[in-house]
This record gives C-alpha cells, structure tokens and sequence, in this order.
C-alpha cells in the first residue's frame, strides 16, 4: 500500500520534471526560432515511464476488489446453530432458487 | 447462535445482464469506489501529459479513449479476469467513470498545455 503510494508520488515527480525539460526546450527553440513539433525523444521516454508508473499505482492503491457472492468464502454471514433451541426454520429463505446449496460450517 | 447481518444484504430482481438475485451490496460499493479513483486519477495523469506533449484537438481526445481503454484493460486483469466474481454487469467496469474522468482530463490537459506551452 505504502509502497504503491510511493510509486505514484515517484511518477508524478518524472511528470514534472519532464514538464520542466520541456520548458527549457522551448526556451531553446524560441531562441533558434525554430517551430515545436514535439518534444525531445528523451522527455518522451520520460513520459511514458512516468505513466507507466502512474498508471500502476493507479491500479493497486485504492484497495482490492471484495466479492460479492453472498456465497463465497469470506462473505459468510450466518453460522449454523448447533443448539436445538435456537434454530429457526420458519425464515425467508424459501424465496430463494433451489438450486443453491448451503456449506456446513462445523 | 444464529448470526444475521442486517443492511449489508439486498435483493435484486434479475435483469437480462446478470443472473444474481442477491448480492452484497456494502462489497459492489467498495469496488465502484476503487474503480472511480483509479480512472480519476489516470484522467489526471493523462490530461497532464498530453498537455507536455502538446496534443491539440482531436489527438488529445484519441490520447483519452487509448488511455481509458489500457485502464479498463488494467482494471479487468485486477479483477482476474472473473468479473461476475466482483461486479453484477461489464458496463460498470468498462464504462462507470468515463465521462467524469472525460472532464477532469480536458481540464487537466489545458492546464499542463498552458503551462509548458504558452507561458
């Protein structure tokens, strides 16, 4: 998480300083008076390492994706009663499609 | 002991994209979240290299649909290539977050071209 974060910061910090490169190349160009038509091959080569980086830790820093199946492993929300006394089979799971087949949990 | 969680279930009617009748609902919102962030910032990312690049017109809104494209790509590989696992139909991942993302890129871009351009 921390390490993501630091990679975004990194990428971000080759973006600027590609920006100020092309700053001062501009700079040179108005002084030969020549036309922009894209900027040096190596601020290029910065540039898309720097979204290449971004883009990663745009991908893993904000979290991982949480499964929604109300049946999978991690989203178990009831555990089966082992006391007689508190079972209760009188619930709305009847609208439920057949087809679906409860894991015992010992 | 029967434990139920209570406001973290919700029915859904079926539609003709997913076959889920119920999902959890508190999970779908964390994952819409994640997605949203991600092509928020990589809107900003790209609107500030295409300005440093000096894109204008239509290349800059091509450099978009490229960008968003490699992300929903991106977004698909992190969710292992399964998502009915995380989300209940492929629009949300490919398309939630485009237009919001289409703005703050124009923004973005105008901003960095200004910059390095123009002053």
């Amino acid at each position: 998480m921390a390490l993501g974060f630091a990679i975004g910061v990194f990428g971000v910090l080759i973006l600027f300083h590609a920006a100020y490169s092309t700053i001062q190349y501009r700079g040179l160009l108005k002084i030969t008076e020549e036309e922009f038509s894209g900027p040096p091959f190596n601020v290029v080569i910065e540039l898309s390492l720097g979204l290449v980086l971004c883009m990663w830790a745009a991908l893993t820093v904000p979290g991982k994706f949480l499964s929604i199946h109300p049946d999978s492993e991690e989203n178990r929300i009831v555990s089966l009663p082992a006391n007689l006394d508190f079972m209760i089979f009188n619930h709305r799971g009847k609208v439920f499609p057949v087809e679906m087949d409860l894991k015992l949990k010992q | 002991m029967v434990h139920s969680e209570s406001g973290s279930e919700e029915k859904k009617s079926s539609n003709a994209v997913n076959d889920l009748l119920t999902f959890n609902a508190e999970n779908m919102q964390n994952n819409m979240k994640i997605i949203y962030y991600s092509r928020t910032f990589l809107s900003i990312i790209g609107g500030v290299v295409a300005g440093i690049l000096g894109f204008t017109g239509l290349k800059g809104f091509v450099f978009y649909l490229l960008l968003m494209a490699v992300t929903s790509v991106g977004l698909v590989a992190k969710a292992k290539f399964s998502t009915q696992t995380y989300f209940d139909s492929w629009n949300r991942v490919l398309l939630d977050g485009f237009l919001g993302g289409l703005m703050s890129f124009v923004l973005f871009w105008t901003f960095a071209y200004d910059i390095v351009h123009i002053f």
